[in-house]
């Protein structure tokens, strides 16, 4: 078990263009589980190939604790990992799979079939271990590399969205798996996915990338509740939150006809920041919905009502002239209806402000 | 060859006299195909009943009026023949080391030429030419080329080291075959492996890196496992045309010295068409042909047995 830091790791592939992997800087501590989230192309799985030496580290460092793994080989860094087409060897049998990184390692025949016995029994394998791969459905093949990845015992485990190729029920059942697996085995474990919800389930701390940067390293709820700029903010959370470029006015700001108020607290710190227009993020459960007609508000007419049990989102568009369209959650069959108008408040005041130049957190 | 299917009889309609399904309507919907399947017969199965017939009969063309039956006297002499024995070894020889040394050569290639470096193109072109090149010409040339001991390119390179004065194709009459068809069927082999080679998923290759293995560990434990059914089907088809062979031995050798080169197809040849013993050869080609028969059932019944069990995950 071991930390493992990222300091202004950088991977180019092509000499002048703009890296994969742009001066990337983490701190993961020893047993952390960390998530790196990001769009397709933001360079996570990337970052995560550096880590394990499938990729080469073209500036700076990635240490695996406190040792530098620029030039080292994946087989001496003592990790393990899970890719997201399991990767398993098609011509060994389960347990043949699972004893292999040991049997490279020279661990005597006995050692290895008493650790591959004792995480097929974790694993609920123990049946399956004489067939081949090919044999297996893709729930089992997923579980046979977890095991190849656990029977190790490495410093290190990651994984390249081990959970993408499964089917819906499978995934949630498998994520709750894995994350429990973790925190019992303790092992430093470094994941990607382009699923915000696995990263939001999974992860101690979430760390997202878009173009090869970092947007914001910190815990899930942090990464909601406080999220860096517009980015972060429209990535993290389903539906997305709104976010609109507003003018500023006297009391908040100008939505369409009317005029939204704002808290003081809010006020201050747009005036502080100097700003004349400004984006505000109001996540879809912010809103209370009134009937329209009592004056206050934003008026809003439904397009599409989405009914979930417990909860319905409304998809409607402001009637700002420009129709911008705008999510709100509100209490499962509340009776709305396609084309209703309805009045929209913001109920919190933990609304959130960013600069519509650079998408900054006001 | 057709494949039927036995239906269980509950399942089996009764056939209708007239109309679709009926035993006529079959004969019309088949009677496309017979024209193929008689020339078939007429070009295979009639030749080999000939020879069957040929080989029951004592019948030397140079002694006209001689002909008569004699049985099976000619599988006998075919089996007591010292030359024959002989002969059936070098073809063993000559097939078996030419597969095993082209899929070698091929593999070394293919592993060569599954890395990325500059002029990877024109050296994989290069390296194929040697399979588009006549069969005779390929022998001619090394033959004369390559082997001959006066002006012989070989001898020319080795004279500077006091070596150059062998004359290659007499005293390594059946190496020297195999050389040139190892020289020809290396690119095969290479092509072949090379298929192999890339269509293997790169996350196997790289899973294995993780999992502690170096190079030799991954050659070893994964990409000779994935390779094996094309180095299979590789020996399979190498073997099916090398044990024919026949250009280069009379190109180069002509089975000599003696019959120190000849295989089993030159040697009938001989005794057919330089010896005129026509009961003689009939007898040996049926020998071979049942051999063959017998070899190739359990070679073609390994490539079904590999390519059917579908190892990909």
């Amino acid at each position: 078990m071991a930390e493992v830091e990222f300091d202004q790791a950088s991977r180019i592939y092509t000499a002048g263009a703009k890296p994969a992997v742009n001066r990337l800087d983490l701190e993961i501590e020893d047993g952390e589980f960390v998530v790196l989230v990001g769009p397709s192309g933001s360079g996570k799985s990337t970052a995560l190939r550096m880590l394990a030496g499938l990729e080469e580290i073209d500036g700076g460092q990635i240490r695996i604790g406190g040792r530098n793994m620029v030039g080292v080989p994946s087989r001496d860094r003592d990790i393990a990992m899970v890719f997201q087409n399991y990767a398993l060897y098609p011509n060994k049998t389960v347990g043949e799979n699972m004893a292999f990184p040991l049997k490279m390692r020279g661990v005597p025949k006995e050692e290895r079939a008493s650790k591959v016995r004792a995480a097929a029994e974790i694993l609920g394998l123990s049946e399956y271990l004489d067939r081949k791969p090919r044999a297996l459905s893709g729930g089992q093949r997923q579980r046979v590399a977890m095991g190849r990845a656990i029977v190790r015992e490495p410093q290190v485990f990651l994984m390249d969205e081990p959970l993408s190729n499964l089917d819906a029920k499978m995934r949630v059942s498998t994520r709750t798996e894995i994350a429990a697996m973790q925190r019992r085995l303790g092992v430093t474990t470094v994941y990607v996915t382009h699923d915000q919800v696995e990263a939001m389930t999974m992860g101690d701390r979430v760390a997202l990338l878009k173009d090869g940067e970092l947007q914001q390293f910190a815990t899930p709820a942090e990464l909601y509740d406080q999220p860096a700029n517009a980015f972060v903010a429209g990535f993290i959370g389903s539906p997305a939150m709104n976010l609109f470029t507003l003018p500023v006015s006297e009391q908040g700001v100008r939505m369409g006809s009317s005029e939204l108020a704002l808290p003081r607290s809010l006020r201050s710190r747009i005036s502080d920041a100097g700003l004349s227009t400004v984006q505000l993020g109001i996540r879809p459960e912010q809103w209370t919905v009134g009937a329209d007609g009592n004056g206050s508000g934003v008026k809003a007419q439904v397009d599409v009502v989405e009914e979930l049990g417990s909860d319905a989102f409304l998809y409607a568009h402001l009637d700002d002239g420009e129709q911008t369209p705008v999510v709100v959650r509100t209490s499962g069959r509340s009776g709305a209806r396609r084309g209703d108008q309805i009045a929209l408040t913001p109920t919190s005041e933990d609304l959130h402000l960013f600069d519509p130049s650079t998408g900054e957190r006001v | 060859m057709t494949v039927t299917a036995e239906r269980p009889a509950e399942l089996t309609p009764r056939r209708p006299d007239r109309g679709p399904g009926s035993r006529a309507d079959g004969w019309i919907r088949r009677a496309p195909l017979l024209p193929a399947l008689v020339f078939t017969i007429i070009v295979t199965q009639l030749p080999f009943l000939f020879t069957i017939y040929y080989s029951l009969q004592s019948w030397n063309l140079v002694r006209p009026g001689s002909r008569q039956f004699v049985g099976v006297d000619n599988y006998i002499l075919v089996f007591t023949d010292s030359q024959f024995r002989q002969v059936a070894l070098n073809t063993v020889l000559l097939t078996a080391g030419a597969v095993l040394f082209s899929l070698l050569l091929g593999l070394l290639f293919a592993l060569l030429l599954d890395r990325a470096f500059f002029g990877r193109g024109f050296i994989r072109t290069l390296l194929i030419t040697p399979f588009l090149i006549t069969p005779v010409a390929a022998a001619l040339l090394w033959k004369t080329v390559l082997f001959d001991p006066t002006y012989g390119l070989i001898n020319f390179v080795l004279s500077p080291f006091g070596a150059g004065d062998t004359d290659w194709i007499s005293t390594f009459p059946l190496t020297s075959v195999m050389i040139a068809l190892v020289w020809q069927w290396t690119p095969f082999m290479m092509l072949l492996i090379l298929a192999g080679l890339q269509s293997q998923p790169h996350d196997v290759l790289e899973a294995a890196r993780v999992d502690g293995a170096n190079t030799w560990g991954v050659f070893r434990e994964v990409t000779i496992p994935h390779l094996r059914r094309f180095i299979e089907l590789g020996i399979v088809l190498g073997a099916i045309y090398l044990i024919n062979t026949f250009d280069a031995i009379y190109m180069m050798t002509q089975g000599g010295p003696g019959t120190a080169s000849a295989n089993l197809p030159f040697y009938i040849y001989q005794r057919a068409f330089l010896g005129f013993d026509i009961g003689q050869s009939a007898a040996m080609g049926v020998v071979v042909v049942v051999a063959t028969i017998i070899v190739a059932t359990f070679a073609l019944r390994l490539i079904f047995r590999s390519f059917s069990g579908g190892e990909e995950t």
